[in-house]
């Protein structure tokens, strides 16, 4: 998971098609991923938990499926 | 090690990252524990076998992530609380100033220009922005190869 000055960056740059997030995206996924991980009662998501998590930040679709 | 065991060891490699001190080794974090390095081993063996963290390719007495953390310097750096931190890729980079307080700066370049590319949050908000996040692996297949994800 890469950070690019932009789509056009992507394709320049060789990598598979693969798939995009906006900023606004990643940082809230990965807020909601890690803000409570040093809680010591703190588990890992089950996958349906964490396939959730993707659809309510609009991620959805094949390549976002966990299975 | 039983559950509450592993999740100790889980804790004291987060918290020991968390204050900059980097990604401890079994032997550190045995001396910590009061453990055997043998019993940390097998934490550290259950931690990667649940895709908590990651062991060192070759080297269980290393993790590679204790993620979000990167036991190594990556291109995603984060500054947060005064400190320098790596995170294992954008998301996680992004992770560790969530971790942190969610105040705090992911610097990175662009892999196919070499701009550099800063992202800036505050108070658990992203105020600066620049850039589009680009996913090369199918989420089904992100633990396949998690170094190379």
């Amino acid at each position: 998971m890469l950070l690019f000055r932009s789509e056009e960056h992507v394709g320049r740059s060789g990598r598979p098609p693969g798939a995009f997030m906006s900023t606004d995206q990643i940082w809230d996924l990965a807020d909601t991923w890690y803000h409570n991980r040093a809680d010591p009662l703190w588990r890992r998501r089950t996958l349906e938990e964490s396939q959730k998590v993707f659809a309510d930040l609009g991620l959805t679709g094949d390549f976002w499926k966990l299975r | 090690m039983n559950t509450n065991e592993v999740n100790q060891v889980r804790l004291h490699v987060l918290r020991t990252a968390m204050d900059g001190r980097g990604v401890p080794s079994a032997s550190q974090t045995a001396t910590a524990l009061e453990l055997s390095e043998d019993q940390v081993v097998e934490a550290y063996r259950q931690l990667a076998e649940g895709h908590v963290y990651v062991q060192e390719p070759g080297d269980p007495t290393s993790l590679r992530m204790a993620n979000p953390f990167s036991a190594i310097p990556t291109p995603h750096e984060v500054r947060a609380r005064g400190k320098t931190y790596y995170g294992n890729c954008i998301w996680d980079a992004c992770g560790i100033v969530s971790l942190l307080g969610g105040t705090g700066e992911v610097r990175t370049r662009c892999p196919d220009c070499g701009d550099a590319l800063t992202l800036a949050m505050s108070g658990r908000k992203l105020v600066h922005k620049e850039g589009v996040v680009h996913f090369s692996v199918p989420s089904a297949h992100s633990w396949d190869d998690i170094i190379f994800t």
